[in-house]
Formats: structure tokens, sequence, C-alpha cells
């Protein structure tokens, strides 16, 4: 488990952290400047804060009171930054084996050629890190910290990047390190996709604060979060259970809140719980169950509100859970859209996106 | 071809120019990361008095060396417990002539270590290294190019160097005449033109050779 207990002054705001991360991955989630990547490299030990307490594992690494600050080579934190940061002057094998290469052999935690295989390096180990591609240096960079045997991982944004074909492409590798490595995993983003895609542990941090703490769905309710989440591409997000599987069809049957959703295919068996997301943008809103249509999913949900910020109505719908819909100004007046009326969410199947597995 | 004189001269000169590059490099090395790296009080005042032998005359930083170098001078009794002997000595050219060599040699090793990117060195802790282990095996490797064009400038310099040398060490045969005190010696010798033409040659040659040698390294370096 991993304690931050932090005060320090930043250019523009104090940052001043005070949580507990018990889960096997937590994200770190805020708009750009609130101080995420300070936070990651207070942790890892390349930033002092100004008084505090840090505890992995019950080990002290730096506590104000105490006077202990372990230098980062002491601390067993793994690094991958936004960048992939690569030493360029070093092969790809040569990349990989450099913390390797610190640790006493007891001390060792993976081979170099699982881990090797784990993220398929194999073709790229003797080339220059000039020579690879973005997904590929991201991987190497992954490779090179978890061959240092960190007992936590800390990832600042790897994905950033790389354009959306790369990152589904990384997202896997991810899961199998938090599933089978069991490294604790600290993950930084400002794509609520991204982190649905690894963990539903959140950490809301805003100016150097922390908003919210906890299972996403659920601080996604509480005040502030919301707008945070939508100022930087809301994802709505819903719980399903997934009740059949047509994979001939390309589809599987689920339930959400007693309704019936048709989700892209999935190879979750049956009676399996996970997260889909669904953009604001891809909700279409109609006063009736449509018919002659070919979008196939209609939830049906009263208006619990209806709020304007610079020119956009979002349109909040309840069908269990609280569902935002972006809409013009035109659709919300022809509709006669207000608070109270019952309406229907009309989602494509193809734009609903799965989401982890609840564990 | 050459003279037993001139081929003397030439030795000297290689001798003293290999041994300043030995002389500046280190030093060099760990200011232009001080200087690069850290920020700290009057860290302007140090930087100025590096850089304080490239804008004097080398006339005056010889004779400011012989002020302090001297039996007399306040760093005499340590050079004499030492038992080193600078004055009238090919040491003292050494001297001289890194102490003028080395401003450029500090400004070319900076810049290049500033060129690193601090994170791989953060990267490299992360992965366990300490501070000096990530400096050796991250920032030295990657500042080489710059090393080696400072360790070149070095070396020109010291075979160039005429003023600070003749003010601190005099211009001594087979101790401390250089290619160009002994130009200088021939050119005010009746008959000594020859001999001069011969030694300006021999240092073209040289010069050349080491620009030459450095740029083919340092393209080496930059592909691999």
């Amino acid at each position: 488990m991993l304690r931050l207990h932090l005060q320090r002054r930043l250019a523009d705001f104090d940052l001043n952290v005070d949580v507990n991360c018990r889960y096997q991955a937590t994200a770190l989630y805020g708009p750009s400047g609130a101080g995420k990547t300070s936070l990651l490299n207070m942790i890892a030990g390349l930033l002092r804060p100004d008084a505090g307490e840090i505890t992995l594992d019950d080990e002290i690494l730096y506590s104000s009171q105490k006077n202990i600050d372990l230098p980062p080579e002491r601390r067993g934190i793994g690094y991958v930054f936004q960048q992939d940061l690569l030493f360029p002057h070093l092969s790809v094998d040569e990349n990989l084996r450099y913390g390797y290469r610190l640790l006493s052999a007891a001390k060792r935690r993976f081979a170099p050629d699982a881990i090797v295989e784990l993220l398929e390096l194999g073709p790229l180990l003797q080339r220059r890190p000039t020579h690879l591609s973005g997904g590929e240096r991201q991987r190497v960079a992954l490779g090179r910290a978890l061959l240092s045997a960190p007992r936590l991982l800390l990832m600042d944004e790897p994905l950033a990047s790389l354009d959306q074909g790369l990152k589904s492409r990384i997202i896997p590798y991810l899961r199998h390190i938090r599933r089978e490595l069991k490294i604790p995993i600290l993950y930084v983003s400002h794509s609520v996709a991204e982190i649905l895609e690894l963990t539903g542990q959140v950490i809301v941090l805003e100016k150097g604060q922390v908003l919210a703490h906890g299972d996403f769905f659920k601080i996604a309710a509480e005040p502030g979060v919301l707008p945070l989440v939508e100022q930087h591409g809301f994802e709505n997000v819903l719980p399903v259970e997934i009740v059949a599987a047509d994979a001939a069809a390309g589809f599987s049957r689920a339930h959400c809140f007693g309704q019936e959703l048709k989700i892209p295919h999935t190879s979750q068996p049956v009676g399996s719980r996970l997260f889909i997301g669904l953009r604001a943008d891809d909700i279409i809103l109609s006063r009736q169950r449509p018919e002659g249509l070919s979008i196939r999913n209609a939830l049906r949900g009263t208006i619990a509100q209806i709020s304007h910020v610079d020119g956009t109505y979002w349109v909040y719908v309840d069908v269990g859970r609280r569902l935002a819909a972006k809409i013009t100004r035109e659709a919300v007046e022809e509709l006669g859209l207000s608070e109270g009326l019952e309406v229907f969410c009309l989602i494509k199947t193809n734009s609903l996106r799965l989401g982890p597995g609840v564990e | 071809m050459l003279s037993p004189e001139e081929w003397e001269v030439l030795a000297l000169s290689l001798r003293v120019a290999c041994c300043c590059v030995l002389l500046t490099l280190p030093p060099a090395v760990l200011l232009g990361w001080l200087l690069a790296r850290r920020d700290f009080p009057l860290k302007i005042l140090l930087d100025g008095i590096c850089h304080l032998p490239l804008v004097l005359p080398p006339v005056v930083t010889g004779y400011v060396l012989l002020l302090l170098c001297g039996r007399r001078g306040p760093l005499g009794p340590l050079l004499d417990s030492l038992g080193l002997t600078l004055a009238f000595d090919w040491k003292g050219a050494v001297v001289a002539s890194a102490v003028v060599a080395f401003p450029l040699v500090l400004r070319s090793v900076r810049l290049s270590i500033e060129e690193v990117d601090p994170r791989l060195e953060n990267i490299a802790r992360t992965l366990g290294a300490s501070k000096l282990r990530a400096f050796c095996t991250i920032t030295l490797p990657l500042a080489a190019p710059g090393l080696l064009v400072g360790a070149l400038l070095a070396f020109a310099r010291s075979l160039g160097e005429f003023g600070a040398t003749i003010t601190f060490v005099s211009n001594i045969a087979g101790q401390t005449r250089t290619i160009p005190a002994a130009i200088y010696t021939y050119l005010n010798q009746p008959g000594g033109e020859e001999a001069a033409m011969r030694l300006v040659i021999v240092s073209v040659a040289i010069s050349l050779a080491a620009l030459v040698a450095s740029e083919w390294a340092a393209r080496r370096m930059r592909r691999s």
C-alpha cells in the first residue's frame, strides 16, 4: 500500500495530498498542470516535498519529521515517463538490462527473456532507440522499468504521445502487468476512457488538491468532479452485465439497470459485469421509442437536469445512473426538453467502448 | 628533414599539449557539470573566474602564474612540498597552456552536458543507478562528442600557446621552448627563416591532422 501525506509549494499553487492507494491499479486524474507529475516525482524521489511522509508497504521512503529521504535508486519504484526517454546511446537490449544489471541476483524478479516475450520486443533487441516507432519505444521503456523489479510502477501519461491505434495496442500489455506480474500501478492520465480501460480506482487532483478519491463511478457524481471530467472529453460510463453473446452477429447482449443493451462483442463469459464507456456526443435523444432506425439501443430515462455551458447544452438523463448527452440548443427547443420529461437515449452499438471488468 | 633540435621542439610541444589535455579535461568535466546542473550562490562569479583567461592577455595570465607559483608566491610552499618545480620547467609550460585553454574546454564540456536531457539521469536513478553511476553511464557518454571537441581545443590552444608560457617559464631550449617559442627564436636569428618555415609547416600539419581526427571521431560517435 502506498501512503501519501505531502505538502509542497509549486509555482502556481500548493500541492497538498493525503491519500492511501490500496489497489492494484490506481489512476491519478486531473487537468494539465494539476500537479500530477510533481506528485509522481515526489514519490519517485526526484522532487523533495516541503513536508510530509511517503510510505510504501510500511517502509518510509520520505519523512520530513524523521528526516528520511531515500534517494531514487533505493526506493524500488519504476517510472515510465510521458515521452519514452530511452537511453539513445544504448541498444534496446542494453536499455532493457540497464536496471536489471544493477540488481543483485536475489533481487531480480523477472527474467529479461520473459519480459521481452511479454512485450513482444524480440525483433527489436539489437536496434537503437532512434530506429523504433513511438509504440515500440514506449514498450521498451515499460520493459526497462519492469526489469528493475519495482515494487510500484509510476506511469506518467505513457500513452499521451501515441495515436489512438497504438494506444489500444499498448493497453492490453498494461493489463497483463497488472494481472500477471502483480505490480501495483499508479497511472497518470487526463483521459477517463484510458483510465477506465485499466482501473476503476481514481484519485482526482486539481490545483494540487485531492478533489475526490475512490471508485470512479461513485466519485463522478461528487460536486466538482463531473465538470472537470466534462471539460476534458467527457465519457459516460455504465455498468452492465453480460447476458448473452452472439459472436456471429458481432455483439453481446447486456443488461444495464434492467434495460437491454447491445454492446460490441466481448469474450467475457455470460454473467460477468463490466463497464462500458460512451461519449456524450454519441447520444441521441428522442421523445418516442424509435422505429425504423438502424440504431439498436434505446435506454429509457427521465431528464434529471439541463444545463448549458458556453452555448452547449448538457442534458442529464437518469437511466439508473445519470448519462450526460451533448445536444444543440435547437434540438432542446424543438423537442421541448425539460426536466422530469421521459426520453430515450439512442446509442449505436459501435459507439460503446468496453471498459475493464468489475473486480 | 628536421634537425635534432627541431625534433626536440616538436616532441616537447606534443608532450606539453597532451599533458594539457589530460590536465584540463577532468576539472572541466567536474566544473562543467556543476555549472550545467547545479544552482548555487556566486555561480556567476565562479563562471567569470573560469573564463577570465579567455579574455585576459596571455602575458597577464603568465605573469599572474609567475606571481602565484614563484618561490615566494602564495602557492610556492605548496609546490615545494609536493616536490614540483614549475618555473623554467616543461611542467610549467603545461600549467600555463592548461590555464589558458581551460575556459575553452569548460565551455565545450558544459554545453554538451547541458544538452543531455536531465530526465535521462532521473530515469537511470529510478532504475537503481547512483548519482555517480548515472553520470558516468548516461551523461558522460552522451556528452562525449563535446568532451572530444574540448580535448581538441585544449590540444590546439596548447600547441599555439606563446604569451603565457614565455612569461611564466621563459624560453629555454629543451625545457620550455615549444614550437611557437622556437619559431620566434629562429626568426630572431640571422638565417633562421628556413628552420622557422619547417616548424610552421609541422604545426599546420599537426593542427590539420588533429582537426580531421576529431571530426572523424565525432562522426563515429554520433553514428553509434
